[in-house]
């Protein structure tokens, strides 16, 4: 089992059964699990606020979801998680790439390094970096804290977890 | 064909549909059509309004789901033709309010306005029950059909630009009331728990 089973297990041991993906290079092998999954409904977008949006509508339903994307994917949504999500508060779980980390070394993701925590904290958006594997059952929490805060919520996926040690 | 008019007739063959509206004039009409509260008014997030209904369509299969667009949401989100014709929803109707301005706004033209065919596209887009209507009476006679049989159903509605600028009113919820109203209606009417036991 490597990381992207382990995180899938996680949001299954969560409650999830449906997610909405657009996926960056990080992200890919865990929204691969996903689509493998016949348990989880796969909902994958053209444009990560869509994923947004049928995980507030899927909210209603009662059903738990999650939204898989980029970190670059991220910073496209936060209009649509201003005005449906903070506007209505209506939750809504995000699994992200922490791209623009000192070990990633892509310069197209140099400024969501340096920005995305700082946009994220001027909207007070809850999120949690996950930089080891010991440390993804704390996605149940993150999930409840969601849930509790009734906004939304970023779970980052540090670089060393998903893609291992070197740059 | 006058928007309120289309409202009308969709309210009168509506059924126990669940509702979703974006914001502004679609919202706005569909609320001074119909008053109901089972219906969730998007207040943001304008074009996202069809993905929420296909999120609400996707979780809950039994359950017939309308989404009621405007053409300038649409025109910010196309993309969602692409993804509700991949997920093929049975139990979503997807109806376009296609007056080809932005109304509440003062009824400014919309981008490439009269040369834009939205059925078309979604057929284009792999949704093959799509049409164009443009009178009420067409919009009354094929809406039993278009009810019947599997979605998804994508209807774009041709109706006059409203050029009086009138102020129809708005649902007169706050966001979070609109949350809580419409969680809990789907509550009630489905058996299922959108709040948890201590009403979050």
């Amino acid at each position: 089992m490597d990381v992207h089973d382990m995180i899938h297990d996680r949001l299954r041991e969560t409650g999830v059964t449906l997610a909405a993906t657009l996926p960056d290079d990080w992200v890919a092998p865990l929204i691969g699990r996903i689509d493998r999954d016949p348990e989880m409904r796969h909902v994958p977008v053209a444009r990560e606020a869509e994923a947004i949006a049928v995980c507030s509508g899927a909210f209603f339903g009662g059903v738990r979801s999650v939204a898989v994307m980029g970190a670059t994917g991220l910073l496209t949504c936060m209009g649509e998680l201003a005005t449906l999500n903070l506007r209505h508060q209506i939750p809504v779980f995000i699994v992200a790439s922490r791209r623009g980390s000192i070990d990633d070394h892509r310069v197209y993701q140099e400024v969501q390094g340096r920005r995305t925590f700082a946009v994220l904290d001027a909207y007070d958006f809850p999120y949690h970096v996950v930089e080891r594997t010991e440390d993804l059952g704390c996605i149940p929490d993150a999930y409840e804290a969601c849930r509790l805060q009734k906004r939304p919520f970023v779970l980052f996926l540090a670089r060393k977890l998903v893609k291992g040690a070197a740059a | 064909m006058r928007a309120a008019d289309a409202m009308a007739v969709l309210a009168k063959h509506r059924g126990d549909a669940v509702v979703v509206c974006a914001l502004g004039m679609a919202a706005n009409e569909w609320w001074a059509a119909t008053q109901s509260e089972d219906t969730f008014y998007m207040h943001g997030a304008m074009g996202f309004a069809a993905s929420f209904a296909l999120g609400l369509a996707a979780a809950r299969p039994e359950l017939p789901v309308w989404v009621i667009n405007a053409d300038g949401s649409l025109c910010m989100n196309l993309g969602c033709l692409l993804t509700e014709a991949q997920q093929a929803p049975r139990n979503l109707r997807h109806f376009l309010v296609d007056n080809g301005v932005y109304q509440t706004v003062g009824a400014v033209p919309m981008v490439n306005r009269g040369r834009t065919d939205f059925a078309a596209m979604a057929r284009a887009a792999g949704i093959p029950r799509a049409v164009a209507i443009s009178d009420t009476a067409a919009l009354d006679a094929a809406l039993p059909e278009l009810l019947a049989g599997d979605g998804p159903v994508f209807a774009d509605l041709q109706v006059e630009p409203d050029t009086s600028h009138r102020a129809i009113p708005p649902m007169p919820y706050e966001g979070p009331e609109m949350k809580y109203r419409f969680g809990r209606a789907l509550e009630k009417r489905l058996g299922i728990t959108v709040f948890g036991p201590q009403g979050y």
